[in-house]
């Protein structure tokens, strides 16, 4: 009941804003203009149309975790500094119930962009290959890494009390997770292209994808990268348990 | 020196005369987005063998203004085939099935290179002609390109009245 009176707040003061709405326009309008295009644009339109449903599925992923990190962001920090943090210290709720409340309004974040994203992933996906399917796996997986960023950033965001500093960090950490798509296949097939898509959670879930849209292969194959992803959604919640614990004024 | 000049020019027309190419179908006519299949046909004219050859086509743009060599992996087509084997006057037919992507007049043929000659060998070419194709509403597309953002848009100017009548 706690959790859900901090998730309420939490979706009033983020989501239910002009300002926090805009984003979910803007996310929109862009997926309105890819999908027009990947489906009449001469030369885009004839890609595979697997294809199509996998780069809509990673521009969805990648903005649930930017948005994700910008939530996580200012959770903590964004309290303390318009001093909202020690009113909601004093009242009868743990640190970990406020945690978890805020989590939770990430994750609607996360759930209202799938949503959203859903008819564009109808329409270009339609008449393809393995459009369920990879619907499945972009709810699963995009959840665990929405969760896994949301709770990095706000464990970091509690730890380091600063909106700024949080969010720079959490920028660096969204381009660790891009570099996928700043090597080049050659380069992704080396050792060190190997090391880091092995260790990258974004980067599995994009493999994954490319895996079962692209490639129709069966969960035998995805195993083991969700196992790696829900192993480090472990670890963030776990981050942030610890770093909520030590909370103070 | 008439005998060298002889030795020279048979050694030239038995490599060239020990295989031969040919590709089908010699002329295309398709639309953007077809798939069409060229086969290529290797033929060994000799008494031998030929043994792991290479076999690959390639395609030209030769529309005016726009001539260049095109890069098949855009075009899905798998470029080269490794031939084992072919038996003395056998024949090997290797499959390049492509993908449309472009309009504009092309040539495709077919190269096979033998590691025992000096001398490629390449088929005739098939003249391919690729008409542009409009589409501006595939799978429904339009009415949830432009509707999702505009039932956004109208929920954001609810938020927004909203707002503003609690702020008076």
């Amino acid at each position: 009941m706690k959790i859900a009176y901090i998730m309420q707040k939490e979706i009033r003061e983020s989501i239910l804003t002009p300002k926090g709405f805009l984003w979910y326009a803007i996310t929109s309008m862009i997926l309105s203009v890819l999908s027009y295009l990947f489906l009449t644009n001469s030369e885009l339109s004839l890609l595979d149309q697997g294809q199509m449903l996998y780069m809509i599925m990673n521009f969805i992923t990648a903005l649930g975790i930017l948005i994700g990190l910008v939530f996580g962001a200012d959770a903590f920090a964004g309290e303390i500094e318009r001093g909202t943090l020690e009113a909601l210290l004093l009242s009868p709720i743990t640190k970990t119930e406020i945690a978890t409340g805020k989590l939770g309004a990430a994750l609607t974040n996360w759930g209202i962009l799938f949503a959203i994203s859903l008819p564009y992933l109808f329409v270009v996906g339609k008449g393809g290959q393995n459009l369920f399917v990879g619907i499945a796996y972009l709810a699963l997986l995009g959840t665990f890494l929405a969760i896994t960023f949301s709770a990095f950033s706000m464990g970091l965001s509690s730890r380091i009390k600063s909106v700024k500093n949080s969010l720079i960090i959490s920028f660096f950490i969204f381009l660790l997770a891009g570099s996928p798509i700043f090597l080049s296949a050659a380069q992704r097939g080396t050792w060190f292209g190997r090391i880091i898509d092995f260790i990258n959670p974004f980067a599995g879930a994009i493999n994954t994808f490319d895996s079962v849209v692209i490639d129709s292969q069966g969960f035998g194959y995805q195993a083991g990268r969700v196992a790696i992803i829900c192993g480090y959604t472990l670890l963030s919640l776990w981050f942030l348990k610890r770093s909520v614990s030590r909370l103070e004024m | 020196m008439i005998f060298l000049a002889i030795t020279a020019n048979y050694a030239t027309a038995s490599a060239a005369d020990r295989i031969t190419a040919s590709i089908d179908p010699p002329i295309i006519q398709a639309n953007m987005g077809d798939k069409i299949t060229y086969v290529g046909t290797i033929t060994n004219n000799s008494d031998r063998a030929v043994t792991n050859i290479i076999a690959y086509i390639s395609l030209a743009n030769v529309t005016q203004g726009r001539e260049s060599p095109m890069d098949l992996e855009d075009w899905s087509a798998n470029k080269a085939i490794k031939v084992d084997t072919i038996p003395p006057h056998g024949t090997y037919k290797g499959q390049w099935p492509m993908r449309l992507i472009d309009s504009g007049s092309y040539v495709a043929y077919i190269t096979v290179v033998d590691k025992n000659d000096n001398t490629p060998i390449s088929s005739t070419m098939s003249r391919l002609e690729i008409k542009r194709v409009l589409r501006l509403n595939p799978n429904n597309v339009l009415p949830v390109a432009v509707g999702e953002p505009m039932i956004i848009g109208v929920i954001l100017t609810f938020i927004v009245i909203r707002r503003r009548k609690r702020i008076i």
